[in-house]
């Protein structure tokens, strides 16, 4: 219930973001936004990689500190 | 000159250069596939061969490409017709082409002897079939097309498939193929050691005899030839369609140019000079020395078959007057002059980098380096 | 004169083989920056696993690559072997982004990819990851060149017809260049070719963690490919609605196809969400409305109209009629180059010419056209609806069902739990033809929408076509057929048992963090 909760909010925010974006305009500077915009994913995906190495580090780290106290 | 002639002009040089650019680049790779079974024995031989020219082959097609684009864009009327009335032969070159790629990345992908085999021959097929192509294109431009125009520029071709294919169109073919075999040959001295080194080196010294014995045959041949004369028409530099020409034709004419501008002979002495220098370099083992003459003796061939047609480009035998020229098959000037902005500005980049990937993949290529590189061909 | 079924197997040659490098074409895009981005994360952290993930899919980039630059030939071919007059009578305009396309961006491309192969020994960390950058730099600007291009043919901007040369010129290069369709368009293309790249990334992790095989690699490349997807998925569709506008204002006849509007309406108009369209009654049967939804989604507001085939092809006779002196006058002009009467005739009639050529099709002498040639030429000035109209359906459905993925994909690995979610990785799998399909009905939309123009009112179709003998088109269409089959066969083996055999996993460097690796086999075995 709650992934799905999640999963229709976030739904729900892609779908006002590009109603949003539809709304400011048909005709847009659409070159500038593909460099604005491709460099905003790469870097974004290069984080989300970069997080996941976090998350991991945190899981071992906590692991490690429970295993400590049994 | 006014504006709009010079453009055309420049734009016939750079055509040209282009062309000059694809017979050395292009040439180069398509003489390796040409000669890779003879000179690479063992399948670690010629995956040795193959990736001498494995990090640079896929820029150096852009030549060509950028051949294509710079006729259609500079000189539509040439593009249209010329790929539209050798249909067949264009066909052979282009699927004869489109295996080459896959024949280097696919190749050593699978252990088989038959699979390699099997994309041996390929490379083999896809660097000899479009080098003949190529030159036979050019013999072709020397005795004229059949093919003529209705009055909105629809082009009808009305020769044959084989007609295209005649003895002196197979000569200039051949011509170019010795050469791009030449330009393979010294790029694997380079990059190879024995035994490879020395069987390229055969071959290196081999084709450039050849190319020197074809080249003096077909100055021969053209001499004898039926050429073309523009005589009447509008002026260069007036905008025109081919509808509006007037063009004799007679014996020798190709020749015109160069008794007009002696100093013209020159540009066949450059061919002449650079196929046996080539040969003395290649014999003295001096690898570099050798690939740059075989680029030299590229600009001058090519080159004595531009001043000899100029200021012709595709001559039309069924309909002479309605022959393709610098003056009637260009571009506007607005796109003549906004292409020539873009060629000054990314031509000496493309140059720079080109330089830089040769210089990073510099030296020998050795078999054990190519055994354990998973990326290699 | 053309004879029409040469004209048909041309179209159906060129279709098929544009059709076939464009499955390549979105992957080599959006996988280059994906490749970008995560090298971008070994430069930066300088953790081993990240270069092995991004060699690995390099491996299957170049499989990918080599077929996209093979076919691409074929296309640079084309236009002169089997669009001649097209390419002498466009040329002057449309040469030019070819040729700078080669200049700016294929040498680029081409160029660095040999380096971004065999470079990895020879350069250093941070120069092997410019080169990437630059690939994918190189990738992109090609594809905006050919949509300069392609732009020019859905809403010719920037040109105009000389009557000396008998061509079409170019008036104002920065006009083609930032032509609103192209804008649009490229970024479209662009982006639908990073999504296409994510799913393929996220299908084939999926695949792995399915197997509990290299699951280090796959957990990283899920997360990247989902993030990477998200975000083009939500650009691909902003930009697609973008499109359509622009799209609609310049070619009325396609949006009318993708829409199905037959009977011109009163605003607020409905929206056919099903419908089966008949061309032959001018009518669609089974039709499911949604109320509003058509003003508010084409106009983007509730009173707006746009104009339906009915009134689209009266318009059309009128044109046809002001463009047949058009013609005539040119006739003249062809053979007496400034003739002053013919051309203030031509002058006064210029700009329905193309509309007079139409009509040409059934009359080779215009000034003969009868009232029956006219109409039936103002009929083939509509599209086949149904085509169109479905397969823009398909297109953005398809590309709705990635946004849900994607939505779904980013939920469970951002709680770094993905590899649990069984049904999800399933899905993941499932997903990877849908981009491929959406990119192919998009191509279909565009080009199929803006018949029975190959430049949308200056140029028929039926006359851009060269006039070849159908013995040589049956030829031809039999060689692409067969090389194109045993070339997919090929590489489809190829691209399998690369993701098979996995990334060399002698040469893998252990997973940084061991006890997350433990926990995983363990939750496998679990």
């Amino acid at each position: 219930m709650k992934t799905f909760l999640q999963f229709a909010l976030f739904m729900l925010i892609a779908f006002v973001v590009i109603l949003m974006a539809i709304t400011l305009g048909e005709v847009g500077a659409w070159y500038f936004a593909w460099l604005i915009g491709t460099t905003m994913i790469v870097l974004i995906a290069a984080a989300g990689g970069m997080l996941l190495d976090a998350q991991d580090e945190q899981a071992a780290r906590k692991a490690a500190a429970a295993a400590r106290h049994d | 000159m006014e504006l709009y002639a010079t453009l055309q002009s420049i734009w016939w040089l750079l055509l040209g250069v282009l062309l000059m650019g694809l017979g050395t680049m292009v040439g180069m790779d398509m003489g390796v596939g040409a000669i890779l079974r003879y000179v690479g024995r063992t399948d670690m031989e010629r995956r040795v061969a193959l990736n001498i020219i494995g990090p640079h082959w896929d820029g150096n097609q852009v030549w060509f490409i950028l051949g294509g684009g710079a006729a259609f864009a500079a000189f539509p009327l040439i593009y249209a017709t010329a790929f539209s009335g050798f249909y067949v032969v264009m066909l052979l070159l282009l699927w004869s082409m489109i295996i080459r790629p896959l024949g280097f990345e696919y190749r050593s992908k699978m252990p088989s002897p038959r699979w390699r085999n099997a994309w041996d021959w390929a490379l083999f097929v896809s660097g000899f079939v479009p080098m003949l192509v190529f030159g036979a294109a050019f013999g072709n431009l020397f005795q004229g097309v059949p093919f003529h125009f209705e009055w909105n520029l629809t082009s009808f071709y009305t020769g044959s498939f084989l007609a295209l294919l005649n003895p002196f169109a197979i000569l200039c073919g051949l011509l170019s193929v010795v050469m791009a075999a030449y330009m393979g040959a010294t790029t694997m001295m380079s990059g190879a050691e024995e035994p490879i080194y020395g069987r390229a080196r055969n071959v290196a010294r081999a084709t450039a005899i050849a190319a020197v014995v074809l080249f003096a045959i077909g100055g021969f041949w053209v001499h004898g030839m039926q050429g073309y004369t523009l005589t009447g028409g509008p002026a260069p530099g007036v905008p025109q369609t081919p509808l509006q020409g007037s063009v004799s034709v007679a014996a020798g004419a190709w020749f015109a140019n160069f008794h007009a501008h002696p100093a013209l002979w020159l540009v066949p002495v450059l061919g002449f000079a650079g196929l046996l220098l080539g040969f003395l370099a290649a014999s003295a083992n001096r690898s570099h020395l050798a690939w740059w003459l075989g680029a030299v003796a590229w600009i001058g061939v090519i080159g004595t078959a531009g001043v000899a047609l100029f200021p012709f480009l595709l001559p039309s035998s069924s309909h002479p007057a309605q022959s393709l020229t610098v003056w009637n098959a260009s571009s506007s000037k607005l796109t003549l002059g906004w292409m020539l902005g873009f060629a000054l500005v990314f031509v000496p980049l493309i140059l720079w980098y080109t330089s830089w990937a040769f210089y990073v993949m510099r030296g020998k290529v050795k078999a054990d380096h190519v055994a354990a590189d998973e990326h290699a061909y | 004169m053309h004879d029409p079924s040469v004209v048909d197997l041309s179209r159906l040659q060129f279709a098929l083989t544009a059709l076939y490098h464009y499955l390549f074409v979105p992957l080599t895009l959006g996988m280059s920056f994906m490749l970008a981005a995560m090298e971008t994360v070994y430069v930066v952290s300088g953790k081993a696993i990240y270069k092995q993930i991004a060699q690995f899919w390099s491996k299957l980039f170049l499989i990918n690559f080599a077929l996209g630059v093979a076919t691409g030939l074929t296309m640079e071919f084309e236009f002169g072997t089997n669009w001649s007059f097209y390419s002498s009578f466009m040329g002057d305009i449309f040469g030019t982004p070819l040729a700078i396309e080669g200049l700016m961006a294929f040498f680029l491309e081409s160029t660095f990819v040999g380096l971004m192969a065999f470079g990895w020994d020879r350069l250093k960390r941070g120069q092997h990851l410019a080169v990437t950058f630059l690939v994918a730099l190189g990738s992109n600007l090609s594809a905006l060149w050919i949509l300069i291009a392609n732009s020019f043919m859905q809403n010719p901007e920037g040109a105009h017809f000389n009557p000396v040369t008998l061509r079409m010129e170019l008036t104002s290069l920065p006009d083609l260049i930032f032509n609103h369709d192209a804008q649009a368009k490229f970024v479209h293309t662009s982006i639908a070719g990073y999504v296409t790249a994510a799913i393929f990334v996220a299908g084939v992790s999926a695949w792995y963690l399915l197997k509990n095989r290299h699951v280090e690699l796959a957990r990283r490349s899920f997360r990247m490919a989902a993030l990477f997807g998200v975000l083009a998925t939500a650009g691909v569709i902003t930009l697609g609605d973008a499109l359509g506008f622009i799209g609609g204002q310049a070619q009325p006849t396609k949006l009318a196809a993708m829409e199905g509007l037959w009977k011109t309406e009163q605003a607020p108009m409905p929206f056919n969400a099903i419908a089966f369209p008949s061309q032959k009654d001018h009518v669609n049967y089974g039709v499911i409305q949604v109320p509003y939804a058509l003003s508010l989604l084409v106009t983007h507001s509730l009173d707006g109209t746009v104009p339906a085939i009915d009134e689209l092809e009266r318009t059309a006779a009128e044109r046809i009629r002001n463009g047949i002196p058009a013609v005539s006058a040119l006739q003249v002009l062809s053979a007496k180059p400034g003739d002053a009467d013919a051309l203030a005739q031509f002058q006064a009639h210029e700009k329905d010419l193309g509309y007079g050529f139409l009509v040409q099709r059934y009359a080779p002498d215009v000034t003969k056209a009868t009232e029956a040639d006219i109409a039936a030429a103002s009929r083939d000035t509509i599209p086949q609806v149904a085509p169109v109209f479905w397969s823009f359906r398909a297109m953005v459905v398809l590309g709705l069902c990635m946004l849900a993925f994607f939505v779904l994909a980013l939920i469970y690995t951002m709680r770094n739990n993905v590899e649990r979610q069984r049904w999800l990785l399933k899905i993941a799998v499932c997903m990877i033809p849908v981009p491929f399909i959406a990119n192919e009905t998009g191509w279909l939309v565009a080009e199929l929408g803006r018949q029975p123009w190959t430049v949308y009112g200056v140029l028929p179709t039926w006359m851009s076509a060269s006039t070849h003998s159908l013995g040589y088109m049956i030829f031809s269409l039999i060689g692409f057929v067969s090389l194109y089959t045993v070339f997919i066969v090929i590489e489809m083996y190829l691209m399998v048992r690369t993701i098979r055999r996995g990334p060399d996993d002698e040469h893998a460097p252990s997973p940084s963090i061991e006890p997350q690796a433990a926990r995983l086999a363990g939750q496998a075995e679990g």
